[in-house]
């Protein structure tokens, strides 16, 4: 073979080469629409067909779907796999099987009612997604600094004031030492004063003689006894109330992210809350149904999530430190207030949406308990079970039927 | 007079470490619930769920019967259970009373599509149950519509919407088996929902389905 016949032979199966790859880009340039409408309607399809296992971004039960168009086989690859997956693995095709095989051979549902121009749709608006991510979690991140820094701001600024006002009242102490002692000098070095008039201007304040004097005594013995009597009554009432008690727990829950920010129900975890006597502290697999997927926390990161997969992997139950002791002599049923009496979380809890450390919000003594039951009216309506109760509590009063007149001041409806 | 004072200080000294003392006692710490009245009828004798005090000796200074008892008054850990805890799991493989089991295999989504709900087609009071049911356990994912999703399911991500055409003519057992043993991403929520719950909301999402 001569060398210029080696070299044309390259050039040509260069040229041929480039002539091919410029030939398939065109196809595919023509095959993705990038029109706005084409856009808008191919979000709107994987809004409603594919969101639930694909994003563009992150995988989720099926891969992310980010330049899908560039890294499998073919558009009209992609359109058999989306019409039937199925049909595609089983015919032996290499891409396929490796990626049934990579998601542990989940099948994809097939959407063979999909036209060539809907999927096609969906892929202009996947790579529109590429093209040009969304950037709202930035903008997030930024506000929230904002606000950071405004508090921030603020609290200085107090200090600032605090500090100044300072300043001025030791200038204004100063000033005034300053007069005093000039205003003695000039008296003293005036004619005609007698000794009396001498004793005035040259009095010495002696610490000693106020704190023996009779008014300070008196005024110091009446503080004290006081102070003592309100802070020995305030012990002694505390004694077994245990309001505004606010353990650390093992693991920072916040519920004002979850119940607060994410809405999730109370009853979503607290899963006994209206069959039981106990709400319940929920299990870690009540935790998981969220958190296999959430692995950062807002406030924690990943620090206090991870206990609860440690917690999962030991078989190592979390120890959560109970807040509402009520003692034992006495009964409490969460069904009964929350099921029967339709009595809402937040009346004992507090705004449990609120904190992000749980307190005991309410005393949980016995004034407290019956204060509730004498001012509680029954819901006796459209139940047939208060007829006759109603009927005879009209008869000698004229309020409303309350707890109480249903029994609820009873002593053994909670003591026995 | 020098006497008077001398008293009067000695007053004031022992009524200011009084003060201290109960200040002392009533902030303790965030982490300390504060003293108890009448302790011996605070603490159950009998196992009571969600309440464990592991500590043998937790309470003997109240404890009655000092020499018939090993431990403190407090003590409340069933030493016999896992983790000394006062509640344990069912055993596997058992029913409990009054149950009826579900045995259709977490794969199995063509036998659970075969199962029928116990309620009876029109049953409104199922429905509007089902309703309450959904706002509490399934709308911070799947939406009160069941389309848009909710606040979880905006960032838990991959949410489907019950008119897709994938989910849209799923039948009521599909929908059980997947509260049942969750699909996808979905967890399985049986733990939290009884049977007769599970129908109720499956009667709920069907509704929605038919968007």
């Amino acid at each position: 073979m001569t060398r210029k016949s080696l070299t044309a032979r390259i050039l040509k199966t260069f040229a041929f080469t480039a002539l091919l790859a410029f030939n398939f880009a065109g196809v595919f340039a023509q095959s993705i629409p990038t029109d706005d409408a084409n856009i808008s309607n191919g979000k709107s399809l994987f809004d409603a067909n594919c969101k639930a296992c694909h994003s563009v971004e992150n995988k989720l039960v099926g891969p992310a779907l980010k330049n899908v168009y560039d890294r499998t086989p073919s558009v009209e690859w992609i359109f058999s796999f989306v019409r039937n997956s199925q049909k595609v693995i089983k015919g032996g095709d290499e891409y396929a099987v490796a990626l049934y095989n990579e998601y542990n051979k989940t099948e994809m549902t097939s959407f063979d009612s999909f036209s060539d121009e809907e999927i096609l749709d969906i892929l202009s608006f996947i790579k529109n997604e590429t093209d040009n991510p969304a950037v709202v979690e930035v903008a997030v991140a930024d506000s929230g600094d904002a606000s950071q820094n405004n508090e921030a701001v603020s609290s200085t600024y107090l200090n600032v004031i605090v500090v100044g006002l300072i300043v001025v009242l030791a200038l204004i102490f100063v000033v005034l030492i300053l007069i005093t002692t000039v205003l003695t000098k000039y008296v003293n070095n005036k004619d005609g004063l007698d000794d009396i008039d001498k004793e005035v201007v040259n009095q010495s304040f002696s610490l000693g003689a106020t704190l023996t004097s009779k008014p300070f005594m008196f005024l110091a013995v009446f503080l004290f006894t006081a102070i003592v009597f309100k802070v020995v009554i305030n012990g002694l009432f505390s004694v077994g109330v245990q309001m505004g008690y606010q353990p650390t727990q093992p693991i920072a829950f916040s519920h004002q992210i979850h119940a607060g920010q994410y809405e999730i129900d109370c009853n979503y975890c607290h899963t006994g809350v209206m069959k039981s006597k106990n709400a319940n502290i929920p299990s870690p697999n009540i935790c998981m149904n969220c958190h296999s997927a959430i692995t950062k926390g807002t406030n924690t990161g990943e620090d206090e999530i991870k206990k609860i997969y440690a917690a999962i992997e030991n078989d190592q139950p979390i120890e959560w430190v109970r807040i509402h002791n009520l003692p034992d002599l006495s009964y409490f049923n969460h069904s009964q207030h929350v099921n029967v009496g339709g009595v809402e979380c937040q009346t004992c809890h507090g705004p449990i949406e609120e904190m992000d450390v749980v307190k005991q919000q309410s005393l949980l003594t016995m004034g407290w308990c019956v204060d509730c039951h004498r001012n509680t009216e029954l819901n006796t309506k459209d139940n047939k079970y208060y007829d006759k109760l109603v009927e005879l509590h009209k008869e000698d009063s004229d309020k409303a039927l309350t707890v109480e007149d249903n029994g609820g001041l009873e002593c053994a409806k909670c003591h026995y | 007079m020098r006497d008077i004072h001398m008293n009067l200080l000695k007053s004031i000294k022992s009524a200011v470490v009084l003060a201290l003392g109960v200040a002392m006692v009533s902030c303790a710490g965030v982490d300390n619930p504060g003293l108890e009245y009448a302790p011996n009828m605070y603490h159950s004798v009998a196992y009571e769920p969600l309440k464990q005090i592991t500590d043998e000796n937790a309470g003997d200074w109240v404890q009655m019967d000092q020499e018939n008892s090993n431990y403190g008054e407090y003590y409340s850990s069933n030493p016999l259970n896992p983790n000394r805890m006062n509640m344990r799991t069912p055993p596997a493989n058992t029913i409990a009373r009054g149950k009826s089991p579900y045995r259709v295999a977490k794969d199995d989504l063509d036998s659970a599509a075969n199962v029928i709900s116990p309620y009876p087609e029109g049953n409104e009071a199922i429905l509007k149950d089902g309703k309450v049911l959904y706002e509490k356990f399934c709308d911070h994912c799947h939406g009160k519509d069941g389309i848009t999703p909710g606040k979880v399911g905006d960032v838990f991500l991959g949410v489907p919407a019950y008119n897709s055409a994938a989910i849209k003519d799923k039948p009521e057992g599909h929908v059980f088996h997947v509260i049942t043993h969750g699909k996808g991403r979905m967890g399985a929520h049986a733990s939290q929902l009884s049977v007769d719950e599970r129908w109720r909301i499956a009667r709920y999402v069907q509704k929605l389905q038919k968007q």
